[in-house]
């Protein structure tokens, strides 16, 4: 526990002299301001765009923009946010296994689990703190432009997204317990992604696989409860948990 | 008391093996030179002491305390100086030194004077720059200051001079000599000289055995102290000197004649007066580490 | 069109504050370090100026930063 608390110090100030932290933040930040943006110019784009339509003999009806626009860029933009902070943090341990610089600290008794779990909870905690930023600023600007009460519930599908974070990163951490690079981890994560998408489209398990609570956009519509998605969002947060516990013995094993 | 003793390890890579038997012992406060060729398993079997790989067979006891893969024996007695040391390169020496000790569990006014003692000992007291820019000497003296904070009982330097320049190997050599007051040092190199600078006892390891292992003097006792070492004018006579004397080598067209006492010496510059041989040398010279090892690996 | 970017601007102030901070850390970066993971510094100058704003800055610091 003791080690634990020192190595998540070390870890923060890692991401912070690394520059990991702010490039990250301001990426949540831009996309935060990016989604009621790009909704608020469409129709400026369609008046545009809709002489050249005209010649070609489609005519573009006006666009009327609401509050679900701007959380529909959310929902399409979050997930680059994400892989983007995935691919920071793919080698998060395979390069400090590689390179070394946890001997000097393994040899003083430092535990292998407070490696493990301390850079998980640094990757949790920027992204817990980045998509509450992302969310909060979209938030704000669809409600300074439009209205967001025509968007249903907006806070369980955050939290939805926020959870399907949690289950990628918790991949990060069980691939890194025995993959020797990142670019390995970063293929394993992706792996996991594409067999999901793959079993969602052939079965009937599609109701309860991670991939299914990244579908907001039903939620906003009100075509799907929350309670449809109780069972993916119990699968998800169970799986993440899996993920973790079984990455500690395979790391305790593991040749540094 | 011994502080590190390592009975019968072994360990294979596959189909080779590496360690096949090695076995010895560190007293206290001593400075230990393990000694063996690139390869030879130096690395290897300090790995295996710090419980950072897993051996085939055999028992290391450090500090009384079996040692086991995967945990550390008892923390905060044994210090280890990999032999290329990486650190944070994001932390300066302070920093970096503050989370070794942190995790070694030290208290925070005690840290804080270790590390101002520790930085002047290895002399980075003035750097304040972060490490990424530091060169291979400086890594090397952060890293043994790293392997001390915790007053460890045992410090396992893995080849600490090999990659350095002269000014940098004798700074190390003189940190670790003066380390010796606290603490039992064991490292691993292939510099014989640096072994006679500072080792109060030796092991050598071939062939995944300790082919040797004993102190200084023991090695010079066994030895025997003085070698004979004859240089003639006339290549021909050597064969004559050599039918004289069967106990003596020819080497690189000097007979040599190991383990002379002195009438031995006595004996040789009779023969040579009485066969009329001309010689350009003669010399008496002190049995060194570097004949023991060529002997040990068989060359 | 006057009105028009009135309506815009608490929008696009914050977007370009963002955007130009990000691009001018990125350029004092690239011009401060002299080693990259890849590329060289007229590689990583032009990737964050016409990298579209934000991308640009965002791959050199993922594929050109170098790792301490």
């Amino acid at each position: 526990m003791k080690g634990f608390k020192v190595l998540l110090k070390k870890e923060i100030c890692e991401i912070i002299r690394n520059k990991r932290l702010m490039i990250l933040m301001a990426i949540f930040v831009l996309v935060g301001i990016m989604n009621p943006t790009i909704a608020k110019l469409t129709p400026k784009l369609y008046e545009l765009m809709s002489e050249d339509f005209a010649e070609q003999g489609i005519t573009v009806s006006a666009v009327k923009v609401t509050a679900m626009d701007s959380w529909s860029q959310f929902v399409k933009n979050v997930p680059t946010v994400l892989i983007v902070l995935l691919i920071m943090f793919s080698g998060i341990y395979t390069t400090e296994y590689s390179k070394g610089t946890l001997i000097p600290l393994l040899t003083k008794g430092l535990s292998r689990s407070s490696v493990v779990l301390s850079k998980l909870a640094v990757m949790l905690l920027v992204w817990s703190i980045g998509i509450c930023l992302c969310f909060e600023i979209t938030y704000f600007y669809s409600d300074f432009y439009w209205d967001n009460s025509v968007v249903s519930k907006l806070f369980f599908a955050a939290f939805c997204w926020w959870l399907f974070g949690v289950f990628m990163i918790s991949c990060i951490v069980f691939f890194s317990s025995f993959a020797g690079s990142g670019i390995q981890v970063m293929l394993g994560t992706g792996a996991v992604y594409f067999s999901m998408t793959l079993i969602g489209m052939y079965n009937k398990a599609k109701e309860y696989l991670p991939v299914r609570i990244t579908d907001s956009v039903s939620l906003y519509k009100g075509e799907y409860e929350p309670k449809d998605y109780f069972g993916a969002v119990i699968v998800t947060a169970m799986l993440s948990f899996v993920f973790v516990l079984v990455s500690l013995p395979i790391t305790h094993k593991r040749q540094i | 008391m011994n502080v590190l003793e390592v009975k019968e390890i072994k360990k294979s890579f596959g189909s080779k093996k590496v360690l096949d038997g090695v076995s010895f012992s560190v007293p206290d406060n001593c400075i230990f030179g393990f000694i063996g060729r690139n390869g030879a398993g130096k690395t290897t079997t300090m790995r295996a002491i710090l419980g950072l790989l897993k051996t085939d067979g055999g028992e290391i006891n450090v500090c009384g305390e079996r040692a086991r893969y995967g945990c550390t024996p008892k923390s905060g007695c044994i210090g280890y100086l990999p032999d290329v040391p990486e650190f944070y390169g994001y932390m300066n020496a302070h920093e970096y030194l503050k989370l070794c000790g942190e995790i070694s569990g030290m208290g925070s006014s005690e840290l804080k004077t270790r590390i101002s003692e520790l930085l002047e000992l290895v002399g980075l007291d003035k750097e304040k720059h972060r490490i990424k820019g530091y060169s291979r000497g400086m890594k090397q003296r952060l890293g043994i200051a790293q392997a001390m904070i915790n007053r460890p009982k045992l410090l396992i330097c893995d080849e600490p001079t090999s990659a350095l320049d002269p000014v940098g190997r004798k700074d190390i050599l003189d940190i670790i000599s003066a380390a010796k007051e606290q603490t039992s040092v064991v490292f691993s190199t292939h510099i014989l000289s640096d072994v006679e600078r500072i080792c109060s006892c030796v092991a050598f390891l071939e062939g995944g055995k300790t082919a040797f292992s004993g102190s200084l003097e023991e090695i010079r006792a066994v030895r025997g102290n003085t070698a004979l070492e004859l240089t003639i004018v006339e290549p021909n006579d050597i064969e004559r000197i050599s039918s004289a004397f069967p106990d003596g080598r020819v080497n690189d067209g000097k007979f040599i004649l190991p383990q002379a006492s002195e009438k031995d010496c006595a004996d040789l510059m009779a023969f040579l007066s009485a066969q009329m041989i001309p010689i350009a040398r003669l010399e008496r010279r002190e049995a060194d580490l570097e004949d023991l090892f060529m002997e040990v690996i068989g060359k | 069109m006057n009105e028009n970017i009135k309506e815009y601007l608490p929008l696009l102030i914050p977007l370009i504050i963002a955007q130009f901070s990000l691009l001018g850390y990125t350029i004092y970066h690239i011009l401060k370090h002299d080693n990259y993971k890849r590329g060289n510094r007229v590689l990583w100058l032009v990737v964050a100026i016409i990298g579209m704003q934000f991308i640009g800055p965002i791959i050199y610091f993922i594929f050109g930063k170098e790792d301490e």
